[in-house]
C-alpha cells in the first residue's frame, strides 16, 4: 500500500522539478530581458542597467540562480516578484481564487454542454448531427479570444444581462466561464457522441434493447459509461488548455486571476512569479490526473479488480 | 528604444481646457456636482502604485490622485508652485531653494514640512531603490538641506534646469515618512499615502483600484481647474485592456469614461449621441524614423532627403489613421512650447526631387524588381520593430512607408518585425539603417539629451555633430525660457532642416470619450496625458 503511494509521491516531484527547469530554461534562453521591463519608459543607460541587475542578482551567472532559486523553492520561499516588488505567494495567493471559481463553474458548463449536447444529438437525423457538428467545429476552432467578444458584444453591450468585467458577483462569472467552456465543451461532446454510437452498435445493446430496455435508459446507464471513459482521459489533459485559454479570457473580461499573472509575468520576465505559476500549475495537474485515475474506477467496474 | 512613450497628444478639444485641466462649460454636464461615484475603464494596470518607481506614461493619470509633487507644469514650459509655496535659485544655479506650504498633511496624518522633502530625497538615494531616477533627473543632484520647516535648500553638482522638472514628474512625488519604511513601498498600494485630493483605499489586481475623496483637502495648485476637497466622494478605474471591450463598456454604460480609444473605435464613439470625446497630443517627441547615418546609404544627405521626399506622410496618415493622426514635423511634439512650426511644410512629399537626388548620389541603375542599384547593390534599408512594443498600428503605417518609398523612388525598405531580443541584437550589431522611437517626456531637453548628443543613450543613429552636443548641453543649463526656447529652435533648424537627421511622421496622443453627463475632465498641461480624477464631476 505504502509503496504505490511514495512511489506516485516521487513521480510528482520529479514532474514538479522537471516543469520548474523547463520553465526556467525557457525563460533564460528566450531573448529579451527583466530589465527592459524596468527601465520601461524612462531613460536607460548601461548604467541604470547595472545597477539593476545587481539589485535583482541578474548579474550571476545562470546556474547559480537556478541553484539559488531551487534553494529556495526546498525552503518554501517562492521569492519576490523582479517587478510587482512584493512576495510572490502574496501575489499568487490573492490571484488563485477567482480563477479557480471561473475553473470550477467552466468544468460545470463544460459537462452539461458535452453530455447533453451528446445525448440530444446521438442517432438522431443526419441533418441535425450535421448542424450540430458544424457548430462544434466553428467553436472549437474559434479564438477564445473571439468566443469571449461576440458573448460579451451581444449579452453585455447589446442586452445588459451581464456586467463586463471584473470579479464581483456570480453574474459576472456566467459570461468567462462560457467563453472557457463552449470550446472544450464541444469538443468533448464530438468524443462522447463517438463513443455511445460505437457503444450502441455493440452486441450487448441489442441485447438490453431485446430486454424491453427504453432507448433513453440505454443510453444513460449503459452506453454513457462507455463513452465517459476517453472523454475522462482527455479531459485530464484538456487542463492545460484551460489553464491558457483562462489567460486570454481574464484579459478580455477584465478579471484578475492566475492566467493574467502569468501573462503578465512571461511579458516582463517576470522569473520568480513565473516558476510559481508553472510550478502550482504542474501541481493541479498532477493531482487532477491522479483524480481521473480513480475516476475511472467509478465508471468502469471492470477495472477495480484489477 | 523601447521606451515608447506612450500615446499621447495635444490640443483641448471638447473636455480639454489646456491650461488646467478645466472645467468646460460645454460639456453638457453644466455646472460642477458634489458628489457621487465614477468608474473609469483605462488600459493600463501600473506595475507600482509608488510614485518614485512610476516608469508607465499610460499610469500617470493615477498618481496625481493620491500624489503630489512641489511643483506642476503651465502650459508655457513653466512651472507653477504647488506643495512648494514658491522657489528660487541663486545666481550660480546650484541652489534651489522651495519654500513651503505650512498647512499640507498626508493621508495618514503625518505632517509635510521640509524634512519629509528631505527624506523622500534621501530614500532616492538608497541603492538600488531607483536607479533610473539618481542616473537621469537626479544625477546633478548633490545633497539638500533642511533650513527651517517650511524651507529646503536643493544643492546640485553643476546648474541643471531639469531639476525642476524633477519635482514636478511623479518621481519627485512626496510621499509620507510613515509609508517609506512600508515593507511595501516599492510596490505601493493602500499603505504608501501622499497629499493628494484622493485617497487610494481598495486595490484589486488584475481588476480594479479604488480611490476615495480626501475630505481635508485644500492645497490644489492654481491651475487645478477649482479649490478645496475633489468633487467625487469615490472614483473606481478597471483595467480592461481590449480597447473594443472599453468601448463596449462605455457605450452600454457600464463605465462612464474610458482613455485609450484607437482610430477604429473613434467613429463609433463620435457617432454616439450620448458620448464625448476629445484628445491631446503628448508632450515629448513626435514618432519618428531616424536615419542611421552610421553607414550607406544614409551616411550620404542626398539619400536622407530622397527617403524624405519619396513619402507624402499626409496620405499614409490619412490612410492608416482615417484622419485621426496629427502630422509631426519636427523631432518635438506640436503640443510642446518649444516646437519649431516654422519647419512645417518645408520638405516631403515630392517624388521628382526624390529620384533626381538618389540619381546624383549613384543609385541611377534599376534592378529586375524595379529598385534602385549602384554598383550592382540594390538601394535596401531595414527597419527593425519590437512586436509587443508595436502600437498604434507602426507595424502597418512601416508598410505603409515601404510602399510609397518602392513607388515614388525605387528604395527597398525591408519592415522587419521580431521579438524584443532580437530587435535588441539588430540595434546592438547595427544591422539596421532606420531607428524608429516616439518620447513621452515632459522636458523637452531630456529627450533632446538622450536623442542627440554624440553616444547618447538612444542615439542610434550615429549623428555626430559638436554644435549639437555644445547646444543640448547649454539648454540644460539655461534657466531663462525664452533662450531655451531660443536653442531647441536652432537644435530643430539644425537635425530638420539642415541634417536631414530624420523623418517625423505624427505626433503620438490620447483620447477619452466619456458619457455627456460626466464633466471636468481633461488632460494634464504640458504632459497632455489624461488629468486625475480633482476636477471630475458627473452631472444629472
Amino acid at each position: 500500500m505504502l509503496k504505490p503511494i511514495l512511489r506516485r509521491l516521487a513521480s510528482a516531484a520529479a514532474v514538479l522539478w522537471a516543469a520548474a527547469t523547463a520553465a526556467y530554461l525557457a525563460l533564460h534562453l528566450a531573448p529579451g530581458s527583466t530589465i527592459d521591463t524596468l527601465v520601461g519608459d524612462g531613460p536607460d543607460t548601461p548604467v541604470i542597467r547595472a545597477q539593476i541587475a545587481a539589485d535583482l542578482g541578474l548579474d550571476r551567472p545562470a546556474v547559480v540562480q537556478y541553484v539559488a532559486y531551487l534553494g529556495r523553492l526546498l525552503h518554501g520561499d517562492l521569492g519576490r516578484s523582479y517587478v510587482l516588488q512584493r512576495p510572490v505567494a502574496d501575489i499568487i495567493g490573492g490571484q488563485i481564487w477567482p480563477t479557480v471559481k471561473l475553473t470550477l463553474l467552466a468544468s460545470a458548463f463544460i459537462v452539461v454542454i458535452a453530455v447533453g449536447l451528446a445525448l440530444l444529438t446521438t442517432g438522431r437525423a443526419r441533418w441535425i448531427r450535421g448542424l450540430v457538428s458544424v457548430l462544434e467545429l466553428s467553436l472549437i476552432s474559434a479564438p477564445t479570444f473571439l468566443i469571449g467578444i461576440l458573448l460579451l458584444s451581444l449579452f453585455s453591450f447589446r442586452l445588459g444581462w451581464f456586467p463586463v468585467s471584473g470579479d464581483r458577483d456570480a453574474s459576472a462569472l456566467v459570461l468567462p466561464a462560457l467563453s472557457l467552456a463552449l470550446p472544450l465543451g464541444a469538443l468533448l461532446s464530438q468524443v462522447i457522441r463517438e463513443g455511445l454510437e460505437r457503444a450502441l452498435e455493440e452486441p450487448f445493446a441489442l441485447t438490453a434493447r431485446a430486454r424491453g430496455l427504453k432507448r433513453s435508459a440505454l443510453l444513460w446507464r449503459h452506453a454513457l459509461r462507455h463513452a465517459l471513459l476517453p472523454a475522462v482521459t482527455l479531459g485530464g489533459t484538456l487542463i492545460g488548455f484551460m489553464l491558457s485559454a483562462a489567460v486570454v479570457v481574464e484579459q478580455v473580461f477584465g478579471r484578475p486571476g492566475l492566467g493574467h499573472v502569468a501573462t503578465e509575468a512571461v511579458g516582463t520576465k517576470d522569473i520568480p512569479v513565473v516558476l510559481a505559476v508553472v510550478m502550482l500549475a504542474s501541481a493541479i495537474y498532477v493531482l487532477l490526473s491522479t483524480i481521473a485515475d480513480l475516476a475511472y474506477l467509478l465508471i468502469d467496474p471492470r477495472l477495480r479488480k484489477g | 528604444m523601447r521606451r515608447f512613450l506612450a500615446g499621447l497628444a495635444a490640443a483641448g478639444l471638447l473636455l480639454a481646457g489646456c491650461q488646467s485641466a478645466a472645467a468646460d462649460p460645454d460639456a453638457g454636464a453644466g455646472a460642477p456636482v458634489q458628489g457621487g461615484k465614477l468608474t473609469w475603464g483605462i488600459e493600463t494596470e501600473p506595475v507600482t502604485f509608488n510614485p518614485h518607481q512610476y516608469s508607465q506614461a499610460k499610469a500617470r493619470l493615477l498618481v496625481w490622485n493620491s500624489f503630489e509633487g512641489l511643483l506642476t507644469h503651465d502650459d508655457k514650459g513653466g512651472f507653477v508652485p504647488w506643495l512648494a509655496k514658491s522657489y528660487s535659485v541663486s545666481a550660480d544655479g546650484l541652489t534651489y531653494t522651495f519654500k513651503l506650504r505650512d498647512d499640507v498633511t498626508f493621508h495618514d496624518g503625518e505632517k509635510f514640512d521640509a524634512a519629509v522633502v528631505k527624506a523622500n530625497l534621501d530614500q532616492l538615494q538608497v541603492p538600488g531603490y531607483a536607479p533610473s531616477v539618481l542616473a537621469s533627473q537626479l544625477r546633478n543632484y548633490k545633497d539638500a538641506t533642511v533650513v527651517d520647516a517650511t524651507t529646503i535648500d536643493v544643492h546640485l553638482k553643476q546648474p541643471d534646469v531639469l531639476i525642476l522638472d524633477f519635482f514636478a514628474a511623479p518621481q519627485g512625488a512626496q510621499v509620507s515618512p510613515k509609508s517609506l519604511k512600508s515593507p511595501d513601498l516599492k510596490a505601493g498600494g493602500p499603505d504608501v499615502v501622499g497629499t493628494g485630493p484622493f485617497i487610494l483605499d481598495r486595490y484589486s489586481k488584475g481588476q480594479e483600484v479604488h480611490y476615495k475623496r480626501n475630505p481635508n483637502y485644500k492645497w490644489a495648485p492654481a491651475n487645478a481647474g477649482h479649490q478645496g476637497p475633489a468633487y467625487l466622494d469615490e472614483i473606481t478605474y478597471r483595467f480592461l485592456k481590449e480597447s473594443s471591450v472599453r468601448v463596449g463598456a462605455l457605450t452600454s454604460g457600464q463605465v462612464d469614461v474610458v482613455e485609450g480609444v484607437p482610430a477604429t473605435e473613434q467613429e463609433l464613439v463620435k457617432a454616439d449621441p450620448n458620448l464625448a470625446f476629445s484628445r491631446s497630443l503628448n508632450s515629448g517627441t513626435g514618432y519618428i524614423y531616424y536615419f542611421n547615418q552610421t553607414k550607406a546609404p544614409f551616411d550620404d544627405i542626398r539619400v536622407r532627403k530622397a527617403f524624405r521626399d519619396a513619402v507624402d506622410v499626409d496620405a499614409l496618415l490619412q490612410g492608416v489613421y482615417r484622419g485621426t493622426a496629427t502630422r509631426a514635423w519636427s523631432i518635438l511634439s506640436p503640443s510642446g512650447p518649444f516646437y519649431d512650426a516654422s519647419l512645417e511644410k518645408t520638405y516631403g512629399n515630392n517624388p521628382a526631387q526624390a529620384n533626381s537626388l538618389l540619381d546624383q548620389a549613384g543609385w541611377s541603375a534599376k534592378d529586375a524588381d524595379g529598385f534602385r542599384t549602384r554598383d550592382g547593390k540594390r538601394l535596401s534599408v531595414r527597419i527593425v520593430l519590437s512586436a509587443p512594443y508595436v502600437r498604434d498600428k507602426r507595424d502597418i503605417l512601416a508598410q505603409a512607408v515601404q510602399a510609397a518609398v518602392k513607388q515614388s523612388a525605387g528604395i527597398d525598405l525591408q519592415v522587419k518585425i521580431v521579438d524584443p531580443g532580437t530587435a535588441t541584437d539588430a540595434l546592438a550589431k547595427n544591422e539596421f539603417e532606420v531607428f524608429e522611437n516616439s518620447r513621452a517626456d515632459t522636458d523637452a531637453g531630456a529627450a533632446l539629451s538622450l536623442i542627440l548628443p554624440k553616444g547618447a543613450p538612444i542615439n542610434r543613429h550615429g549623428y555626430n555633430s559638436p554644435e549639437v552636443d555644445q547646444l543640448v548641453a547649454q539648454a540644460s543649463a539655461t534657466a531663462d525660457t525664452a533662450k531655451r526656447k531660443e536653442i531647441y529652435l536652432k537644435l530643430q533648424q539644425l537635425t530638420v532642416t539642415d541634417n536631414a537627421t530624420l523623418l517625423p511622421l505624427y505626433a503620438p496622443a490620447d483620447q477619452i470619450a466619456a458619457q455627456k453627463k460626466v464633466g471636468g475632465l481633461g488632460f494634464e498641461p504640458t504632459a497632455g496625458v489624461p488629468a486625475s480624477a480633482y476636477n471630475v464631476w458627473i452631472g444629472a
